[in-house]
């Protein structure tokens, strides 16, 4: 038996071509919210992946440093060295910075201290250059934030230049990554707060100067010296733990579980902490909205293959009067939905392919992703050619007299 | 049995059709007995809505009739107006179909459309090629066997059209005005064309017609009037005895 549905479809290819690449289109979106959920994951967890330590100590009750805000004091790290099984401590902070260039461009991204001297950062996947080699002034950047390499970076008070390219380090929230050594970016943090205080300082004393205290000299020096207290030495994020070969981690918790003002967690309760908490809702957003973008797609397709059937009625007349068995129309309309349904598929991979590396934010597509997205095409164009098969066999054969 | 018997392709015994009840009842075929035999072309005449294409669809095993029995060939389809075979099956063995227009399948070519006739039943693609070429080219189509049915004349559409009627040897060949929307040259070749198939094939050809200029081609009148089938006359009786 000839196959009716490919000459149909070839009959009117520009047609067919044109609704599977517009099909194609809203099915790379939905290969695009897979790919953006999983980016999400991955960036959310590649900066704890990649310190890769066995244990992390931070406040006691805080999920940090990720997840939320955590203080702990600088010593924290001597103490813990002493601890039976501890190979290493490293002391991480991290925080956010929002920087506006004179040409007005705003530039975030989160700035983090590696444990000079124990931590150069050679455990970050560099693109360029080279991992830290001086205690002061130099930083490691993720390419995303567009600093060449050899370049200077002002950053609080003092430039930095740029020594080392990361790809694909960003924090859990997608900023880019920049490494400097602790001591710098507790420098830097200290520098921006009291920036942040100088400006606070200014304001006080023009509030002061608008009231009526403004013509009493002695009310305006107070302002002008009133500071928040100073904390010193200053705290940082979380101590890294590097327990020796073999040794148990359990049993290092265990022993830290009575210490009181701290919690610790294993790299990979930090990454639950992560997926679980900070990208939840986002990833329940972009489930709802990949769900919504499915049933979409499955009645922009209905409604594809019943239009497709309705231009076919009178041939199917004409088929059903040569005394065509069910099966020839059943073949007919559930293969050019399929058909359709494969080639969407196709231009949704080629969408992919070559649009998704332009995205802002990562996005990750895997095998497992491509081949649930194929198993819901063929989902979709099996009901939508249930659909105009409905309509199909209505075909009445005394329309072919009628016409 | 007699040979006038086993010539008979197509018997119907009080054949009748009712649509609708009450005051929308239309009695459109009074109940009626008949019967054409191999090799004969059958005009039926009549004017509009005297229920000539309700006789075809009947005989055509689309509409069930309200009563009678019809056989087609050797095989009892209908017996009190109830199906007693495979009506699709029937229809792709036993039956020819052409019409006035739209006989074609869009998206199929001249050879395709012929073809489907005999793979719809199960005849393989290559035999049915061969067997659809040699057809298309005894209508003078051998050159436009790969042509689309919008590429094609209407007289080319219509030879395609009979070739698929007649391709899979059907015992009988049912036609709806096929020459309507010919011109009087292309329409005389048409009943041309009919009246060579039926001799050839030994099929019966009914066709319905307004064209009175080609009635000298027939070998039977069934005239319609308001539901009642009259046998009008014989023409050229001679020619049926073609055996
Ligand atoms: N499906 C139907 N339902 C109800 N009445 C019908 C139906 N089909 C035909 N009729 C009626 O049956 C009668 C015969 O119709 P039919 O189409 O057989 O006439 P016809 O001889 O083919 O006419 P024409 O020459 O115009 O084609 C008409 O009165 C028509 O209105
Ligand atoms: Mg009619």
């Amino acid at each position: 038996m000839m196959d009716l549905a490919v000459r149909d479809i070839r009959h009117d290819l520009g047609r067919f071509v044109l609704t599977a690449v517009g099909l194609g289109m809203l099915l790379s979106v939905v290969l695009a919210m897979t790919g953006i959920y999983n980016g999400m994951v991955v960036d959310a967890t590649v900066v704890p992946d990649s310190l890769g330590a066995d244990l992390w100590v931070v406040q006691r009750d805080s999920q940090g440093p990720f997840a939320e805000s955590s203080r702990v004091p600088q010593r924290l790290a001597e103490r813990l060295r002493a601890i039976p099984g501890v190979a290493r401590t490293r002391s991480y902070v991290a925080f956010n910075v929002q920087q506006t260039t004179p040409e007005g461009v705003t530039r975030r991204f989160m700035a983090a201290g590696l444990s000079w001297p124990d931590d150069h950062g050679d455990m970050l996947p560099l693109a360029q250059g080279r991992a830290l080699r001086a205690p002061h002034y130099e930083l490691v950047a993720d390419a995303s934030l567009n600093l060449p390499l050899g370049s200077q970076f002002k950053i609080g008070r003092d430039a930095y230049s740029v020594v080392g390219v990361t790809r694909g380090m960003v924090s859990s929230s997608g900023d880019p990554m920049l490494f400097v050594s602790i001591a710098d970016a507790l420098k830097i943090q200290n520098d921006l707060a009291n920036e942040a205080m100088r400006i606070e300082t200014e304001a006080r004393i023009g509030r002061v100067k608008r009231s009526s205290f403004g013509r009493d000299p002695a009310s305006l020096e107070r302002a002008a010296q009133s500071q928040l207290p100073a904390l010193a030495p200053p705290p940082v994020s979380a101590v890294l733990l590097d327990l020796e070969p073999g040794q148990d981690v359990e049993s290092v918790r265990e022993r830290l579980s009575h210490w009181p003002d701290i919690t610790v967690y294993t790299t990979d309760e930090q990454r639950a902490l992560l997926v679980r908490g900070v990208i939840d809702r986002a990833r329940r957003q972009i489930g709802l909205f990949r769900s919504l973008l499915v049933i979409i797609s499955a009645i922009v397709m209905g409604l594809i293959v019943y239009t497709m059937t309705l231009d076919k009625m009178h041939s199917l007349a004409l088929l059903k009067l040569l005394g065509a068995r069910r099966i020839v129309i059943l073949r007919l309309i559930i293969e050019e939905a399929l058909l359709l349904g494969l080639l969407s598929f196709v231009v949704a991979l080629l969408i992919g392919e070559f649009m998704f590396d332009l995205f802002p934010r990562r996005v990750l597509v895997g095998d497992a992703d491509r081949l649930a997205l194929a198993l819901v095409v063929a989902g979709i164009s099996v009901a939508a050619g249930v659909v105009g098969l409905r309509k199909a066999l209505s075909a009445d054969p005394n329309q072919v007299l009628a016409s | 049995m007699t040979p006038t018997q086993t010539n008979i392709v197509l018997s119907a015994e009080s054949l009748s059709k009712v649509y609708g009840e009450g005051p929308l009842r239309v009695e459109a075929l009074k109940p009626k007995s008949f019967t054409a035999r191999a090799g004969e072309v059958v005009a039926i005449l009549g004017p509009s809505g005297s229920g000539k294409s309700t006789l075809l669809t009947i005989l055509g095993l689309i509409n069930p009739p309200t009563t009678g029995s019809l056989r087609i060939g050797p095989t009892q389809v209908i017996e009190n107006g109830r199906a007693v075979a495979n009506l699709d099956q029937q229809r792709r063995q036993q039956i020819g179909f052409v019409f006035q227009r739209s006989n074609l399948i869009p998206f199929l070519n001249a050879e395709e459309n012929v073809r489907l006739a005999l793979e719809l039943d199960d005849v393989p693609p290559a035999q049915s090629r061969t067997r659809a070429r040699t057809i298309l080219e005894s209508l003078g189509l051998g050159k436009r066997l790969h042509a689309l049915p919008s590429r094609l004349s209407g007289g080319e559409a219509q030879r395609v059209a009979i070739a698929r009627a007649l391709i899979h040897k059907p015992a009988i060949v049912l036609a709806d005005e096929p020459t309507a929307s010919l011109d009087s040259h292309r329409g005389r070749q048409v009943m041309e064309l009919f009246r060579e198939a039926a001799h050839a094939q030994g099929a019966a050809v009914l066709v319905v017609t307004h064209d009175h200029r080609t009635l000298d081609l027939v070998d039977r009148i069934l005239e319609m009037e308001d539901g009642v089938l009259t046998e009008k006359a014989y023409a050229a009786p001679g020619e049926t005895s073609h055996a």
